[in-house]
């Protein structure tokens, strides 16, 4: 295994703060992270901690209200909105918990997509091994909506690693799989990792799904609370539930 | 982008049916239109009667010049209404030029065979113009001789020559139906004296044809010198006249329906992109910049129009084929008016609908650029419910528009009023389709406890989803009120003129009995029937058309010339301001209408052209109320005398005690052609007509009325049909499919009153403000059978387009519906 020391994704200070009716929802107050090349990490946490608004902030998808967001050596706070595409095209890949695919494309043009609208040519050799270890190669010419929910996640990792980005960031991959499926296409990011030096940020609430990981943070409240060298499941767990019950008794604290 | 776009249509086609269905019945409606349009500019009439003259000198139009608001001038040139004529003598100077051989003087004569066969009355001078005429026999040589066709030379022959009967004896055989009769007679029964219709020159053989046209417009001052390549305009006829006709209609309604179209399109397209929100979102996320999602939506709708280019340009040839036919069956057109088969107007209608897609995806792809990236994370795809600021602001604005457009509404004569009603609702709706989500929060807030009431849990379910769901619902609350807005005040328009026209002729009709005569009557008969006894007053009437500058366009205006001797006893116009007893040569009456639209008052002096082209500033003594029911402008019959075509009176109103029956009777057999009436049976001859000439009007409103309602079928279906995943969300969590069902009932029903109540309302302040500046009245009329028509057409068509629909869902079990797979 191969391990890079210069950091695939680096935040700074990251605050985003949503604009609400009454007080503005303040879901990241600062988070400072780096990921280094050729790991993978998930970030975990309760409903409501700010995971979703980092990894979004982090890929591109959304801007902060305040700090800033490196891919590789890019800065993305200056990027025009066509020039931030343009980035995500290339250098992010995204798996999504689910509606992943366009049900008008076939698997084979879902996963060239990004290539197709970048108007790169794709690397037929890199293309055909892609496949092949997602084990996709017979359903090339199916529809999205012949394949199961499992083959669905096989294919938008495909089309992630089509472009050989700098990072793929996952948002509950297997929030809809059933167990055995999703053992297996955690098991097949873990294998993107270890085989290929891929970099992958996942956001999950599974400790199972985060055991497949090198490293946890645990968000609450839009701070990191804990980052740590992956535990292994049932401590994660135990992490987790204790930072749900200190929750609930500095909620019911609040209400007094 | 395109063949992604292409892919992405034929993936989901049921997004792009509505699109595409309001786009080929656009295209069907637009190439129609577009062939009556090509037809009237491309009629060039083949001289006939002219044929053998080199060169043909004849006033067929005047022009009009005004000035542009850069101080630039142009010109407007109008069709002379009763054709121009050119002073007889200038033959004479003609044919003392080098290089002429011969020079025929032409005079349109009004002729009727006593069978009421109309005949066009010649002198024989002309017939030199016309090639082959003489197929038997000589030319007419004596004043009682003529020569015509059908009849055994030799014979005696009975005509109504200017609405005097006469006897001649048939010298020559013709072809054709012209009578010829000697020069000198010719020139004696002339309609105009001293001036002819045309001159028709033979140039010598060799001669300079050009240097001898330059010559000749020296001599001609405003006529026109015509080559052979022109001169069938110099020759009356019907053609001419429907080729005008064609070109008004095909272009005014063409127009106001690339207005729907855009509007609709507009419209689907947008709802087809809200509903493909999360495709899009992911579209965004994983690759595409704004600028390619965009392309993409406007590479579809371009995709989609040539789709319905290609379905509705035929359906529209066909369609014009068919229109042609009804057209000359009903008399708008002469048989055997050359149309055209559409070379242009089809690639014409398909530009249109390509462009007005295009438009419309440009429209919907500026929302595009609102669709977070971020959004493909989301399980749901959450749309935001309020609308912009700019979006309200653009609201106020068109409804400013519009209520200022209602308030100014300008005064205007049939086809104008239409337009100006079109306008105004067109601002309307605008303002309904920009507002509509804060209409939407309004109404459901209203509603909610009436709804809660009436249908208890689902009325809950229905008034939240309605508030909820305020922007999505904005396509079904535009397109449902412009078909009632549409269904309500157009179609209801035509009839308040046709009853208003009926109305004011019958009020304004004083006289009990008319003499009328198609072929016209002559001051004879006004002067027998004057010395009838028990005949209190005769007022002699033509009805001519004259010509006034409306901003700098010469605008046709309905006018009559009548006999102000006894008018009072005749006729009550309700005059407002001045007198008709001031009416003698040199003034004019005109109607409240004309002079609202022309800025026209009491006491000034007016400018005016008759209809052959003469110009006259009569000063306005008076101002009536009644235009619609004698025509918009009255002129003393001294001043039309010589200037119209027949110069022959259209019907002579008596004003009589019965016991003069008898008496009119007589005068009436004295001249062939003419019938006694009642003037009960005038009114309702004025009645058929109109009701005849709205005929064209009528389908196209119908027309019109049919696409805003096969549109707004089609948003509710598409907005009903993209509820599978809500609803079978709905049902799972436990509401009963019944449940469901009277939800959305109580959904449609708080739409459609909202729509009604909004529609209802533009529709009737549309009506009652064109109705009030044409007929003075506020309150318009409106038949009980129309109202319910619209009514009860709005309600089967909101409740079918939607509930048949969301009963087809509801047929699938919801698990089908809610899965996680694509």
């Amino acid at each position: 295994m191969m391990v890079h020391h210069e950091p695939a994704v680096r935040v700074e200070g990251l605050t985003r703060i949503y604009p609400a009716d009454g007080e503005p929802v303040r879901a990241l107050a600062g988070v400072d992270a780096v990921f280094t090349r050729g790991t993978f990490t998930a970030v975990m946490g309760p409903s409501g901690s700010g995971k979703s608004t980092l990894l979004q902030a982090a890929a591109g998808l959304d801007r902060p209200t305040s700090g800033s967001v490196w891919i590789g050596g890019t800065e993305l706070s200056r990027l025009s909105e066509t020039k931030l595409t343009e980035l995500r095209r290339g250098r992010i890949g995204f798996v999504f918990q689910a509606f992943n695919l366009i049900g008008a494309l076939t698997v084979e043009e879902n996963i060239l997509l990004p290539l197709r609208l970048s108007g790169t040519r794709p690397d037929r050799a890199w293309l055909s091994q892609v496949i092949e270890r997602v084990g996709l190669s017979d359903r090339l010419r199916h529809r999205p909506s012949a394949l199961s929910g499992g083959q669905q996640q096989r294919v938008a990792i495909a089309r992630a690693l089509a472009s050989r980005p700098e990072v793929i960031f996952c948002d509950e991959p297997t929030g809809a799989l059933d167990t055995n499926t999703a053992a297996d296409v955690l098991a097949l990011l873990r294998a993107v990792v270890d085989e290929h030096g891929q970099t992958v940020v996942m956001v999950t609430h599974d400790p199972v799904a985060a055991s497949y990981a090198d490293r946890v943070i645990v968000l609450a409240d839009g701070r990191i609370v804990h980052d740590m060298p992956q535990p292994g499941a049932d401590r994660i767990a135990e992490h987790l539930a204790a930072l749900g019950h200190r929750r609930a008794v500095t909620g019911e604290g609040a209400v007094r | 982008m395109t063949s992604l776009a292409a892919r992405m249509l034929r993936h989901r086609p049921g997004s792009s049916v509505a699109t595409l269905l309001a786009l080929a019945l656009g295209a069907l409606i637009l190439t129609a239109m577009g062939v009556l349009v090509e037809s009237g500019l491309r009629y060039h009439p083949e001289p006939v009667r002219y044929a053998a003259a080199d060169l043909v000198v004849a006033r067929t139009d005047t022009t009009f010049t005004g000035k542009e608001f850069d101080g630039e001038i142009y010109r407007s040139t109008v069709a002379l209404p009763e054709g121009g004529t050119v002073p007889a003598a200038l033959a004479g100077r003609i044919r003392d030029l080098p290089g002429v051989s011969v020079v025929g003087t032409d005079e349109n004569i009004p002729v009727v065979s006593t069978a009421g066969v109309p005949l066009s009355g010649r002198g024989w001078g002309s017939a030199a113009l016309t090639p082959a005429v003489l197929e038997a026999g000589a030319a007419p040589d004596r004043d009682d001789e003529v020569a015509l066709g059908g009849v055994r030379l030799g014979s005696r022959v009975d005509l109504v020559v200017g609405g005097v009967l006469r006897s001649y004896t048939v010298s020559g055989s013709v072809s054709g139906d012209a009578v010829f009769f000697t020069d000198a007679q010719a020139a004696a029964l002339a309609p105009h004296r001293g001036e002819v219709s045309a001159i028709g020159v033979i140039a010598a053989p060799g001669a300079d044809l050009d240097d001898l046209r330059n010559r000749i417009a020296g001599l001609a001052g405003e006529a026109r010198v015509l080559t052979r390549d022109d001169s069938g305009l110099a020759e009356q006829s019907t053609d001419r006249a429907a080729a005008v006709l064609l070109i008004q209609v095909g272009a005014s309604f063409g127009g106001y329906v690339v207005l729907l179209v855009i509007f609709v399109v507009a419209a689907t397209v947008g709802l087809s992109v809200r509903h493909r929100r999360r495709d899009l979102a992911l579209v965004r996320a994983v690759a595409a910049t704004p600028g390619q999602v965009r392309r993409m939506i406007v590479a579809e709708s371009a995709l989609i129009s040539v789709i319905a280019g290609v379905l509705g340009v035929p359906g529209g040839l066909a369609a014009a084929h068919w229109l042609t036919a009804e057209l000359t069956g009903r008399g708008f057109l002469p048989a055997g008016f050359p149309m055209v088969p559409g070379a242009l107007a089809g690639p014409a209608a398909f530009l249109i609908v390509l462009v007005s897609a295009v438009l419309a995806g440009l429209l919907a792809a500026r929302r595009i650029s609102r669709i977070k990236p971020a959004e493909a994370l989301g399980e749901a795809a959450a749309e935001p419910a309020g609308g912009g600021k700019a979006r309200f602001i653009g609201g106020l604005i068109a409804l400013a528009a519009a209520g200022s457009a209602a308030l100014a509404a300008v005064a205007a004569t049939g086809q104008t009023a239409m337009g100006a009603a079109l306008g105004m609702l067109y601002l309307f709706v605008l303002a309904v389709s920009l507002l509509a989500p804060w209409i939407n929060r309004s109404a459901a807030r209203l509603l909610a406890t009436p709804l809660r009431a009436v249908f208890g849990t689902s009325g809950y379910l229905a008034a939240a989803n309605l508030r909820a769901n305020a922007r999505g619902t904005a396509t079904v609350l535009t397109s449902l009120v412009l078909a009632v807005g549409f269904g309500g005040s157009v179609w209801f328009l035509q009839n308040n003129i046709e009853r208003q026209a009926v109305a004011e002729n019958h009020s304004g009709l004083l006289a009990s009995r008319a003499l009328v005569a198609p072929a016209g009557l002559s001051d004879s008969a006004v002067a027998a029937l004057r010395a009838v006894p028990g005949v209190r007053a005769a007022t002699p009437i033509r009805h001519t058309t004259v010509l006034a500058a409306l901003m700098g366009d010469g605008e046709s205006v309905a006018a009559r010339a009548v006999d102000p001797a006894g008018l009072a006893s005749t006729v009550d116009l309700s005059v407002k301001s001045g007198s008709l007893a001031a009416l003698r040569d040199g003034t004019v009456a005109i109607s409240r209408t004309q002079a609202s639209m022309f800025r026209w008052d009491l006491g000034e002096k007016v400018e005016m052209r008759l209809g052959d082209g003469t110009a006259i500033h009569p000063l306005v003594v008076a101002i009536y109320q009644r235009g619609l029911g004698f025509g918009d402008v009255i002129l003393p019959l001294a001043t039309v005398v010589g200037h119209t075509a027949t110069n022959l009176d259209d019907e002579i109103l008596i004003s009589a005690s019965a016991s003069a029956d008898a008496g009119l009777r007589e005068v009436a057999a004295a001249h062939p052609g003419s019938t006694l009436v009642d003037t009960a049976t005038l009114t309702g001859g004025l009645a058929r007509d109109l009701a005849l000439s709205a005929w064209l009007n009528r389908m196209l409103i119908a027309v019109m009325v049919g696409y805003t309602v096969v549109a707004a079928a089609n948003t509710m279906v598409m907005a009903a049909l993209a509820r599978r995943r809500e609803l079978a969300l709905l049902r799972l969590t436990g509401v009963t499919r019944r449940q469901v069902r009277r939800m959305v009932n109580a959904e449609q029903i708080g739409l459609l009153g909202t729509a009604v109540v909004l529609g209802g309302a533009i529709a009737a302040l549309t009506l009652s403000s064109v109705v009030r500046a044409l007929t003075g009245n506020l309150v318009p009329y409106v038949p009980p059978l129309g109202l319910v028509a619209v009514l009860g057409g709005t309600t089967v068509l909101a409740l079918a387009t939607t509930i048949l629909p969301i009963a087809r869902l509801l047929r699938v079990p919801p698990v089908e519906h809610i899965g996680i797979k694509e």
